[in-house]
């Protein structure tokens, strides 16, 4: 047999040297055309079977992700019931959500109810999922390619799976107070950790209880009311920054070489034709960038953007990321600079951060820790880690640069004025003994204010200690009428405080 | 170092993927089942067997039947995963299969006149389809069995290769088929209808039949192919481009007039608006083949189950799921070096008729599998057509087999 095979394998290898006496013959048969045909019909299969590869490769990539949740893919029910779906941790451990089987069933339980809405989200049978639960939906069911193969023998053997437990770098204390700080008020609240982008506490209000049982209850109430318990103000929420904005506009006048300019205050001021006043109508005289922050003085500030005119002003909200999309780990609303040329009251409104500007709670909370992190903003996170049931790491946050927003030394200095604002002017409210705190005040205008006066959104912005920053914060009350140093800056304050002594 | 290479052969990789597939789904359930282990050893006997009588009887290429054994192991291995029954079936029709192999081999080089019935391959077809037709059971909405005694028999499946038999013998010798001019008396008017005209017609009277039967896959193969060997054979292209164009104003007049074609191209286009009903085959296919990732989910650890008609037409999407896309790359590349293979063996012969005879079964098995991978993977409208080697069916793999005899045998002569 063996000799059988040998002599097959030479006359394929003779092949070649007999190719030309066929090929001759064949000419002479068939005639070359015929036989260069069959070569390009040998082309055409070829290309046939390729765009299948082509295909199915694409479609593995791009098509399949589209299409695989759908609800008749009874697949994802089955795994689903067979998977003790994973926990959702805070920081030091304390469960968020957990599910539990009771009568051969699944139940997703969450223990603080209205708290984690806006964070964690639901997972529903019925209404689907969202925000973490949907987002880290394989990891939280255990299910992504290296599982298949290290989990076969679970798999074979039949028993209950477990998804992965997800820590979230939220603290549960810190939450909880922010929470009720925010009583009954519309808004957000966003603190981070300035050099890594942890957030450590995010409220929207009005939130909703997320338990099955809740959301059945009060679905349709919910989707038809005017309050939208459903949106996610700190991401999604997109609010005209006010007086907040200025340190941006303060930001780019110390890079144009500003820092010593006086200003002379009057109290308003026409550009254009159109008039703009400072809050309360007040006139400070002379003072210097300094100052007018501390004060907030809407007349330097709007003057200020007349003078930087449009291209520095573009450019430092481009720098910040407003316009670009901010990866999270939940969907983040795209911050806006909506200008196409600015005239000069625009570039005045821009200054001071009225007009056609609009920012997310969460990017303002960034802003304010680009400024504590000497000017770089670091990546928002949420999710800090996630573990398999027996404590093996799959995934664990480390902290990336998003963005350099402004120069170390331009930083500092704004640091610097920040502080002036919590020690002697409109953030009078955030100070606290003991502790340096910077901080910027806003009260903004809106599409209400125009129509009906107390309604303006109360902001402010801030972080602490000065000289070491450990937490950042975005505080923001929807058409509270009162102004940020008055009604925001006290809620900063508070959680600044538990944090820092905490 | 000569005698060491020829050990690694890839007969010994079929063995593998045969003794990994079958002690997989051995251990996969408890209690253990001595009759899979019987069934895989069966199958590496019967490849092995077949596979030392090419060898020892210089049956010419020997890669042919190996691809194809490679095939048909990992097809018999998810077979075997979704219907044990089934596949203890399909050893049945394999032997059946393999004796028919060999009876072909030898029928096609004894018998030296194949080329000269000419008019003998399409009278058969023809009455086997008006047979179908008068006497035929349904199936999955196609009217195209023939039942004897208990088997029933695809009748399409022989005559795809009487078809190839009747464009070899034609391009053989084209002034074999004899024209008579007719005469209308009376008027005195001659009309000469040239052999060309004719040569068309009795091809779409393959496909007409087939368009009839509802068998719209294979009448799309046998479509296929005839338009490939115009390309090669025809004289003028320009013959082959009225065709390609009546063919086009053909599918837009039976998409608006019939019904069902409607349907395929629309659960094409978009299968997600009706995905409960018309849709259901095709997402149920594209959930398997996206379920099973690069890797897929291991033999026996996903659901192909959830897919209709899972053992025949969409086995591939079974074996995307299980296997992977990897997996089912894999396959796609088996047949593409098989068709390579072939059309190797068709440019080596000398015989003009043997020539064609290799390309057509070539041709025939390339696009049989490019139309229903296509389909499964919704890369063209779905039509019904078994995967060569692979799908469930007594009929498709007796048929391949013959078809894999004769091309051995042509090898044989290259």
């Amino acid at each position: 047999m063996i000799s059988d095979m040998d002599k097959y394998r030479n006359r394929d290898t003779d092949e070649s040297t007999n190719n030309e006496e066929k090929d001759e013959k064949k000419k002479g048969a068939m005639g070359s055309k015929i036989i260069n045909r069959i070569i390009y019909a040998l082309v055409a299969v070829c290309i046939l079977f390729f765009s299948l590869v082509a295909y199915l490769t694409y479609f593995e990539l791009f098509e399949k992700n589209k299409i695989i949740n759908n609800s008749y893919n009874r697949r994802q029910f089955e795994m689903e019931e067979k998977t003790l779906r994973g926990s959702i941790l805070d920081r030091n451990g304390t469960v968020l959500a957990e599910s539990e089987f009771s009568d051969g069933k699944q139940v997703r339980k969450y223990p603080y109810g209205t708290i984690y809405s806006h964070v964690i989200g639901y997972s529903s049978r019925k209404y689907g999922k969202s925000l973490i639960e949907s987002k880290y939906n394989d990891y939280l069911l255990g299910i992504n390619e290296s599982s298949a193969v290290f989990n076969l023998k679970g798999k074979l053997s039949g028993e209950t799976k477990e998804g992965n437990n997800i820590y979230l770098s939220i603290d549960h204390k810190l939450q909880t107070l922010a929470n009720e700080l925010m009583k009954n008020m519309q808004g957000a609240v966003v603190a981070l950790d300035p050099k890594t982008g942890e957030v450590l506490a995010m409220v929207s209000k009005p939130d909703f209880d997320p338990n099955e049982q809740k959301l059945e209850e009060n679905w349709n109430t919910m989707v038809e009311s005017q309050s939208a318990p459903f949106l996610s103000r700190a991401t999604q929420g997109l609010y005209t920054p006010g007086s907040t904005y200025k340190v941006l506009t303060l930001a780019s006048a110390l890079e144009n070489g500003m820092e010593n300019d006086i200003y002379n205050d009057k109290g308003t001021i026409v550009i254009d034709g159109k008039e703009i006043s400072n809050y309360g109508g007040k006139a400070y005289g002379e003072i210097n960038l300094k100052t007018a922050l501390a004060v907030s003085s809407n007349t330097v500030f709007a003057t200020i953007g007349v003078e930087l005119g449009e291209e520095n002003l573009r450019n430092i909200s481009e720098r910040a990321g407003i316009g670009e999309k901010i990866p999270f780990d939940i969907p983040v609303g795209k911050s806006v600079f909506q200008y196409k040329e600015m005239s000069k009251t625009d570039m005045a409104a821009a200054g001071m951060g009225q007009g056609k500007i609009l920012m997310t709670p969460l990017h303002m909370a960034l802003v304010s820790s680009a400024i504590a992190n000497n000017g770089i903003m670091m990546k928002p996170s949420l999710v800090s880690r996630i573990e398999t049931q027996n404590g093996t790491v799959l995934k664990k946050h480390k902290p990336e640069e998003l963005y350099r927003v402004m120069d170390q030394d331009i930083a500092m200095k704004i640091n610097e004025m920040m502080q002036e604002v919590v020690n002697n002017g409109t953030g009078k409210n955030a100070s606290i003994k003991g502790i340096k705190v910077a901080g910027k005040t806003g009260t903004a205008e809106n599409e209400l204010t125009s129509r009906q006066k107390g309604k303006e959104h109360a902001w402010f912005i801030g972080f602490a200690p000065a000289d070491d920053p450990k937490i950042a914060i975005a505080v923001i009350l929807e058409y509270s009428g009162s102004t940020g140093g008055s009604a925001a800056a006290p809620i900063a304050r508070e959680l600044i405080s538990a944090w820092l002594k905490g | 170092m000569k005698s060491y290479t020829r050990f690694v052969k890839p007969v010994y990789l079929v063995i593998l993927i045969n003794l990994m597939g079958f002690l997989l789904l051995y251990l996969y359930k408890e209690p253990y089942d001595n009759i899979t282990i019987f069934a895989g050893l069966s199958i590496i006997a019967l490849i092995c067997l077949t596979y030392a009588l090419i060898l020892k009887l210089e049956m010419g290429d020997e890669y042919l039947f190996l691809i194809v054994s490679m095939l048909m192991s990992i097809g018999f291995i998810m077979l075997y995963r979704l219907d044990k029954n089934l596949a203890l079936k399909q050893i049945i029709w394999l032997s059946i299969g393999i004796i028919m192999f060999f009876a072909c081999y030898y029928a096609y080089l004894k018998i030296n006149m194949w080329q000269k019935f000419l008019y003998f391959y399409p009278v058969v077809s023809y009455i086997l389809f008006i047979i179908t037709i008068v006497f035929g059971g349904g199936r999955r909405g196609a009217n195209n069995w023939i039942a004897i005694g208990r088997i029933s028999i695809q009748a399409s499946e022989i005559i795809k290769v009487l078809y190839i038999f009747f464009l070899a013998s034609y391009y053989t010798d084209p002034d074999k088929l004899n024209v008579c001019p007719i005469t209308i008396k009376g008027l005195n008017i001659k009309i000469n209808i040239s052999r060309q005209l004719i040569f068309i017609a009795l091809n779409y009277i393959f496909i007409g039949f087939l368009f009839l039967q509802r068998e719209l896959g294979t009448a799309f193969l046998f479509f296929g192919v005839f338009i490939f060997f115009l390309f090669i054979f025809g004289s003028r292209i320009s013959t082959l481009i009225i065709n390609a164009i009546m063919a086009c104003i053909g599918v837009v007049f039976s998409y608006f007039y019939f019904y069902h074609i409607r349907v395929r191209f629309q659960t094409w286009i978009n299968p997600w608006s009706d995905i409960s009903n018309k849709g259901y085959q095709i997402t149920q296919s594209l959930f398997a083949i996206g379920s099973g990732g690069f890797f897929g989910t291991g033999l026996g650890l996903g659901r192909p189950d959830f897919v209709p008609e899972v053992h025949t037409d969409f086995i591939f999407s079974a074996i995307c799921e299980e296997m992977g896309i990897f997996g089912g790359i894999a396959v796609i590349f088996l047949f593409f070096i098989f068709a390579y293979r072939g059309f190797k063996v068709s440019l080596m012969v000398n015989e003009t008729f043997d020539r064609i005879v290799a390309l057509g079964i070539t041709l025939m098995f390339a696009l049989q599998t490019f139309i229903i991978l296509g389909g499964v993977i919704k890369l063209i409208p779905l039509t019904g057509i078994t995967l060569p080697f692979i799908s469930y069916g007594g009929s498709s793999l007796v048929s391949g087999f013959i078809s894999l005899g004769i091309l051995q045998a042509i090898s044989k002569k290259a």
